[in-house]
């Protein structure tokens, strides 16, 4: 039987409770995800998207779900430390899948910036975007979450807005039985709009934590948006990410995500250059060791002319991990002009560590262009060598190596404290100095 | 200083060195010349422990240690320094980072503290004006998009910050033009002491007059088949190697 069953079954017996603590636009979405999950259930190996990343077994143990809607006794304002110092957010907490409103941040918003769980956020507002750009399509872990997921962020930036202090939300899974959590974010920067958007990822790692997280970000014409990811999670976490972002035209989005730790963790994105001139970039650095599994699957649709693609993802893969990189780009008849280019490196440190790349085009139009290119390898052997005879010890030398490595894509970072901070968490963890969430009590 | 006895050593299964045998005293600078593909390169190798070259019978002994049981680092450490024939290109590693690790990881091994920013930055610049080297090439990625000529003075800079005791030049003078050489020479020779010594691996003329060697030494298809004083090193340059390889074979 199905590891889909159980939460079939759940939502059978308990659909009322989870829906009432839910919106209009939420509760409306359920019934296609349900019936889309009967349909085709769960994604398996033969999906080209979740070649890497088995969804029935990481969604089969009995997890429970936050029905009731409880938050642990803790305040996070208090108990959470952010991992970059000096650096000043407006700071928004997800305790398990519930936003934390009991009290709020210090940094405060511009004027018409909204931060709001869904549940209280304008019904009119939610349901114009909710579901829409990650229903489009069936994915069954998305349906998955659009039929559990009781509540989420909402972030808004109107028209011609600009972030003085980026918005940082905080996604803390902390249980003492097993529990799955479902998330939504919702991200909507109108015309013009700018901002900084950090996302941080940590469990406490007490139990078993499964979080599926579906986030959609609209971007509105001549809009910039960057989103800084960075994933802190320990062994027991389980992720299963979809992120939709969707781009109007001369819009410009960078996607950067980081994972420093994790137990296993599937990230799919897709982008949608839906306007003239858009314009994205998306970056990644994956650390694994042990037995953590990455999975990145991008796919970058250019559904309008003269927009431009940039997908730059490298991995060091140690003991015995597994990291996958698989990336579409994807040039729609009459999208003319376009501009893409697209790498994954990798760095298998161990024998006993695996990566798979697929970079892939499909370009359905004749005046392009596009590159694409992916490398698997170990470290340079005479570069070590060269090191070692001026002296540098073998273990320093490669971690000097890896982190050059991974530096080619954290310089890109353009928060100056994050970069700094991401290069210095970077190297600890190479040199085995970070297991987990290196910040607070929050994650211990 | 030195002292290489019988020394064997294949690379991917192929014997290069078939019993090489020098001695190098303290404040010596000795030449080795040689066809190519005789050994020069790989014998480099072998003394500065690259892994790639299997040591199969033999013995090297430096300042009273069995160098053989050394990894490269400790040799490095204990004072032997190469100059690549091929610097290699570490991209993403700034000259400045390098140096520091390398430096610092001296300093460790005989118990020092780190060095501080300001005695660092300070030595950088003494050393980098000695061979003619920009400061810009501090903040590049290690030989990132340097020139050939720019590697081989990068090398030279190198040792002068780490002051070795045993210095390897493998063919350092190679590709550099006129102006180059002399300051590479002349960059050697100020940083040589009663105390230092080298082995450098050259084929011109012009690099002969500037160091004066000591010994000279010619190694065909791994062995050192003759030693003499500098007179030998421009009896080479004359006439190649043809003659030495014919009174071999006699
Ligand atoms: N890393 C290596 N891999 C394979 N063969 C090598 C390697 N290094 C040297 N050799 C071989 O060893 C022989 C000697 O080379 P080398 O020591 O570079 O000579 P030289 O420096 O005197 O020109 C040549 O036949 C060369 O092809
Ligand atoms: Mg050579």
């Amino acid at each position: 039987m199905s590891s889909l069953q159980q939460y079939l079954d759940l939502y059978a017996a308990q659909g009322e409770t989870l829906c009432g603590a839910s919106c209009g636009a939420m509760n409306a979405a359920r019934e296609a995800a349900l019936a889309g999950l009967q349909q085709h259930g769960l994604p398996t190996s033969r999906n080209e998207r979740y070649k890497y990343t088995d969804v029935e077994a990481a969604l089969a143990p009995d997890y429970g779900l936050n029905l009731r809607r409880t938050l642990p006794a803790v305040d996070p304002y208090k108990e959470y430390r952010c991992a970059v110092p000096h650096l000043s957010t407006s700071l928004y907490f997800v305790v398990n899948d519930v936003p934390y409103t009991v009290q709020t941040p210090t940094a405060p918003l511009p004027e018409g910036v909204l931060v709001q769980p869904l549940s209280q956020a304008d019904p009119a507002l939610v349901a114009a975007y909710y579901n829409r750009e990650a229903g489009r399509k069936y994915d069954g872990v998305t349906a998955l979450n659009t039929l559990l997921a009781q509540d989420g962020l909402l972030v808004y930036l109107p028209a011609g807005t600009v972030l003085s202090n980026p918005i940082q939300i905080v996604n803390v899974a902390a249980a003492r039985a097993d529990l799955m959590v479902n998330r939504r974010l919702l991200i909507v920067a109108e015309e013009g709009a700018q901002g900084v958007i950090l996302l941080c990822e940590h469990a406490d790692g007490q139990s078993r934590t499964l979080a599926t997280q579906v986030t959609e970000i609209f971007v509105g014409e001549g809009a910039n948006i960057q989103v800084n990811a960075v994933e802190e999670t320990t062994e027991q976490h389980t992720a299963l990410d979809n992120v939709y972002v969707h781009q109007a035209a001369a819009s410009h989005v960078s996607y950067n995500g980081v994972t420093l730790t994790c137990g296993q963790t599937r990230h799919r994105l897709d982008f949608r250059l839906d306007g003239k001139g858009a314009d994205m970039v998306a970056r990644g650095v994956v650390v694994a060791d042990g037995q953590q599994r990455v999975d990145n699957s991008l796919v970058v649709d250019h559904a309008a002319p003269s927009c431009t693609s940039d997908m730059l993802y490298k991995y060091v893969l140690d003991g015995h991990s597994v990291g996958a990189f698989a990336g579409l780009v994807l040039v729609e008849k009459g999208a003319q002009k376009s501009l893409s280019q697209q790498t994954n490196a990798n760095i298998c440190a161990a024998p006993t560590a695996r990566a798979f790349s697929q970079p892939m085009l499909e370009i359905y139009a004749d005046d392009v262009k596009c590159n694409h290119g992916s490398t698997i390898g170990k470290l340079d052997e005479s570069a070590l060598f060269y090191m070692r005879q001026r002296g540098i010890p073998e273990r320093e030398a490669r971690l000097i190596l890896q982190q050059a490595f991974v530096g080619d894509v954290l310089r890109h970072i353009e928060l100056e404290r994050l970069r700094e901070r991401l290069a210095h968490l970077v190297e600890m963890r190479f040199r085995g100095e970070l297991s987990a969430c290196a910040g607070c009590k929050m994650c211990r | 200083m030195l002292e290489i006895r019988n020394l064997h050593a294949s690379v991917e299964g192929k014997e290069i060195l078939r019993g090489v045998n020098l001695t190098i005293g303290d404040g010596e600078v000795h030449v080795l010349m040689g066809p190519n593909g005789s050994g020069k390169s790989t014998l480099s190798h072998v003394l500065v422990g690259n892994p790639k070259y299997e040591v199969t019978e033999g013995s090297i002994t430096f300042n009273g240690k069995d160098l053989l049981s050394l990894s490269p680092e400790d040799r490095a450490h204990e004072g032997i320094f190469m100059s690549f024939q091929a610097p290699i290109e570490i991209p993403g590693v700034s000259m400045t980072n390098f140096m520091r690790a390398a430096l610092n990881a001296k300093r460790k091994y005989f118990g020092q503290e780190p060095i501080g920013a300001g005695e660092f930055l300070k030595l950088l610049k003494e050393k980098r004006q000695l061979v003619g080297l920009d400061a810009h090439f501090m903040s590049r990625g290690v030989n990132e998009g340097f020139s050939g000529g720019e590697r081989k003075r990068n090398e030279i800079f190198q040792m002068a910050v780490l002051q070795p005791l045993f210095s390897i030049l493998d063919e350092t003078d190679s590709g550099l033009d006129v102006d180059a050489l002399r300051i590479v020479a002349e960059g050697f020779n100020m940083l040589r002491t009663p105390q230092t010594s080298a082995m450098v691996i050259t084929h011109y003329q012009r690099m002969l007059d500037y160091l004066k060697p000591d010994f000279v030494h010619v190694l065909v298809k791994g062995r050192v088949v003759k030693e003499g004083d500098a007179s030998l090193g421009y009896a080479i340059e004359e006439r190649g190697f043809d003659w030495i390889r014919e009174e071999v074979e006699e």
